[in-house]
């Protein structure tokens, strides 16, 4: 178990270090991410300044949405980097991961450990610093369960965002036509629980909380930590939900993987 | 002493469908698909020794690379019995690959924007090689591939020569009793052939490690291999040592002549018509018999040529001639 | 200039055989446009007109958007630094037309695919899912045809541009990523101008960006006309002058540079 884990810190230090090298490049494409990613948030700033509220939902409300999952999806796509759908099925194109099955080491701690890209850091720290922001705007009521929770709430997003990746990846293994439609579900999921989800329609609300729920992962953690009522009448200890569906969909991912994995095997590219 | 490696009626089929074109084609692919069954091994039989140094060869498609992939617990098998060093390879597979090293000539085993002695270094914990035993290979090797030029280069920056001897090395420091090479000399200049062959050479006599390489350059498997295999079309046609193949087809060359009229008999001495076509005439001859010039010497003197080309033997024409002689035999 | 059609129909052509990616990109498209919608009319509220957009116009608007990401390829293009950076321009260089003149012409072919696969596609969608609003009259239809045009221009303009940057630096990747965050914040693809603050839009307005997006959306929605629509359309004819200009004395520079150090 532990020479598992060190083996990861080896693969990712060795590509840090590779990647710190040309600092110049590093610090340029970590400016390029930041902009391309916070320009959003920045949007959403100077919209709501004429709009002053968004369903209800002012700016340091709607902020820490915008903020726990910017921190997270950040925290997900720097350690998931190996399972980014693109990457991976790049990969499998090329013929580089018949290069894991021969290793003497678990596939899947391959794979994390393949590709560690250091400038999406830049999508944490923009996460943290909304977080900040929205924390700082929202005045919340601090009790020692919210304390507790949040690290909590960001950790099954990292799941819930993680298993997402795992999943796409997988379906590499049979086509790179349908890695689009994953998109959405992490690029366009992300996007839509940055915001209340009251504000979708109901089809679109019941895809997220019945087949990928992602709405226990954002906005009703969000209902506790802003003492907020909750709409759609669901039972009390559904804002704690949180973990049961990140890793829910993360181990959901895995199984899915480990099926994609022995069917690579059977039948090659 | 028990074989390394035991193959017996090896199958392989994979199911290729076919995809029907246009909007109705895609329509119709929805409900029912069309397959057709392609048998890439189909029945491949064969043990291998410690120790040996075995060529595999056939064309491109023959069922090479589907072989090794089985043998390295890549690909499962659809039937037949395949055992290396005792243990099923893709059953135990972690067991099995810690025990094998690989070298493929298309794609390297390191990691592209790597070192070379990082990729080395994260190898050494990959297969859990004891410090001693890796500080000990890393350096052998690195005299013996004279690696230390490039050694702090990243992978992707390497010549083709330069990153096959990074291969090499990588293959072999957690000491394989096994090692696969897939055309590792493609590409290359007859110079860092003879350096590939020459240390491939080297860990089997010296090492015991046991090789099996699958090559198109038939000048790989006469400088290396005393036993040779050779597939086609998913079958073995042929296993047995290189002087009885080299006996029977080795050797051989052909002359090709375009003369410059029509003639009805171009019999020559020291050689046969293999094929007539017009005015451009086949010939093929003994390497031992008659040497090139002295053919065409010959020609010459009774035929009008008005152009010529000499071809060696290759592997497709070696085993389209096994074909004709199975033919023949039969 | 028969050159220039034949590169021109070989990019159409090459796009349309993309059709699983642009069926894919639709549904991409078609996802977002609908998310967007629910925020803007959640931002709307009991609003029924906000910076003299209707609650109707703001929803088309989320669709045009989505219809103009493939149109003019808003979130990358980086073909012309990835041929500088593997040396196929060298190549390229020497073919009998002028450089830019050879990109203007793929990239028209590739804007057209994309304008109808995904672009009429997604529209169309969209009226089908919601009331839109669509351009009134034969005046309104030829302002959008030009604006279209010109939209292009601007934006193939200003991305060749950018791209020229990898004459000078290998970062040129991480400079892009920039320029194309910037350019979805500056143009009015993120929100209509209209509704930032007015500082905000005249700062937009120093740059390229809103010619691309905002002012052919706006020339759809019909918010703008006479002297307005006159004003809106010849400041895009402006900044393709400009784009272009420095384009090609970048580019003179950038060739001088590789010819020097030999590529």
């Amino acid at each position: 178990m532990w020479s598992a884990i060190d083996l990861y810190y080896r693969l990712i230090g060795a590509q840090i270090r590779a990647q710190l090298q040309y600092r110049v490049a590093f610090l340029v494409e970590l400016i390029g991410q930041a902009m391309a990613t916070g320009v959003w948030f920045l949007s959403l700033v100077l919209i709501l300044q004429r709009f002053k509220s968004i369903g209800g939902w002012t700016l340091g409300e709607v902020s820490f949405l915008y903020g726990m999952v910017e921190t997270a999806f950040g925290m997900m796509d720097m350690l998931f980097s190996g399972f980014d759908p693109g990457f991976f099925g790049r990969q499998v194109r090329r013929g580089t991961f018949d290069q894991l099955l021969l290793r003497p080491v678990d596939i899947t701690l391959q794979v994390l450990g393949s590709e560690f890209v250091l400038r999406r850091l830049g999508r944490i720290l923009q996460g943290a610093a909304i977080l900040a922001v929205a924390l700082a705007l929202a005045e919340v009521r601090w009790t020692p369960i919210k304390l507790a929770y949040l690290p909590v709430v960001l950790a099954s997003l990292v799941c819930f965002f993680g298993g997402l990746f795992i999943i796409g990846s997988t379906i590499t293994f049979w086509t790179v036509e349908s890695i689009e439609v994953v998109n959405i579900l992490t690029y366009g999921g992300s996007e839509m629980m940055s915001y209340p989800m009251h504000i979708y329609r109901d089809w679109m609300r019941r895809f997220f909380t019945y087949i990928v729920p992602g709405i226990f992962l954002n906005y009703y953690p969000a209902l506790f930590f802003l003492d907020k009522p909750d709409p759609f009448g669901l039972p009390p200890f559904a804002p704690f939900l949180s973990p049961v569906a990140g890793a829910g969909v993360l181990a959901a991912g895995l199984t899915f993987w480990r099926f994609g994995i022995r069917h690579y095997q059977s039948t090659g590219t | 002493m028990s074989s390394i490696i035991a193959v017996g009626d090896l199958r392989k089929h994979f199911k290729v469908y076919r995809h029907r074109r246009g909007f109705w084609g895609a329509l119709r692919n929805l409900a029912t698909r069309q397959y057709a069954l392609v048998r890439a091994v189909d029945g491949v039989s064969f043990e291998i020794q410690p120790g040996e140094l075995v060529g595999y060869l056939g064309p491109n498609g023959a069922g090479k690379s589907t072989t090794i992939k089985m043998l390295a617990g890549l690909l499962v098998p659809t039937g037949g019995d395949l055992r290396v060093d005792g243990r099923v390879p893709w059953r135990e597979r972690r067991a099995h690959v810690a025990r094998i090293g690989a070298v493929f000539g298309q794609r390297t085993t390191l990691w592209w924007d790597l070192p070379v002695i990082e990729s080395l270094d994260l190898l050494q914990y990959i297969y859990r090689i004891p410090p001693e035993r890796f500080r000990h290979n890393l350096a052998e090797f690195r005299e013996l591939l004279e690696l230390d030029p490039f050694l702090d280069t990243p992978v992707r920056a390497l010549s083709l020569g330069q990153r096959m001897r990074a291969d090499l090395c990588a293959a072999l420091l957690h000491d394989p009793t096994l090692l696969f090479l897939d055309e590792p000399t493609i590409g290359l200049d007859v110079v860092a052939k003879e350096r590939i062959r020459q240390f491939i050479r080297h860990i089997n006599s010296q090492r015991g490690v046991t090789v099996l390489l699958t090559t198109h350059d038939l000048s790989d498997v006469e400088k290396l291999c005393e036993r040779v295999m050779i597939i086609d079309r998913g079958r073995l046609l042929f296993d047995g040592a290189l002087d009885a193949l080299r006996e029977r087809f080795g050797g051989q060359r052909e002359l090709v002549v375009e003369f410059a009229e029509l003639y009805a008999d171009v019999a020559v001495d020291g050689a046969h018509v293999a094929r007539q076509d017009g005015q451009q005439v086949v010939y093929r001859f003994e390497r031992n018999a008659v040497t090139a010039s002295e053919l065409i010497g010959r020609l010459s003197a009774r035929y009008r040529i008005r152009d010529l080309s000499v071809r060696e033997p290759d592997i497709e024409s070696t085993v389209r001639r096994i074909y004709e002689e199975r033919l023949l035999e039969t | 200039m028969r050159l220039f059609w034949e590169l021109c129909k070989l990019s159409f052509q090459r796009q349309l055989t993309y059709r699983a990616a642009a069926l894919a990109g639709l549904a991409t498209n078609f996802f977002f446009g609908l998310l967007r919608a629910a925020v803007m009319t959640a931002l709307y509220g009991a609003r029924r007109e906000v910076a003299g957009l209707s609650l109707e116009s703001a929803i088309t608007f989320t669709g045009l958007t989505q219809a103009t990401i493939a149109f003019l390829s808003l979130f990358s293009w980086y073909d012309v630094m990835n041929s500088v950076y593997t040396g196929d321009i060298s190549s390229d260089l020497l073919k009998p037309m002028s450089y830019f003149t050879f990109w203007l012409a793929q990239d028209l072919g590739r804007a057209v695919a994309a304008l109808l696969m995904r672009g009429l596609t997604i529209m169309i969608a969209y009226a089908l899912m919601f009331r839109i609003t669509l351009p009134r009259g034969w005046q309104q239809w030829l302002a959008l045809a030009v604006a279209l045009l010109l939209s292009w221009l601007v934006s193939f303009s200003w991305r060749f541009l950018i791209n020229l940057a990898a004459f000078w630096t290998p970062n040129a990747l991480g400079i892009g990523r920039f320029a194309f965050g910037l350019s979805w914040f500056l143009s009015g693809f993120l929100m209509p101008l209209r509704f930032f603050p007015d500082w905000f839009v005249r700062l937009c307005n120093l740059t390229p960006f809103p010619a691309t997006i905002n002012t052919v959306i706006e020339v759809y929605l019909g918010v703008l006309t006479g002297p307005e629509l006159i004003q809106a359309l010849l400041g895009q004819v402006l900044w393709v002058f400009i784009l272009v200009m420095t384009g090609h004395l970048v580019l003179r520079a950038g060739v001088q540079k590789l010819v020097i150090q030999g590529g």
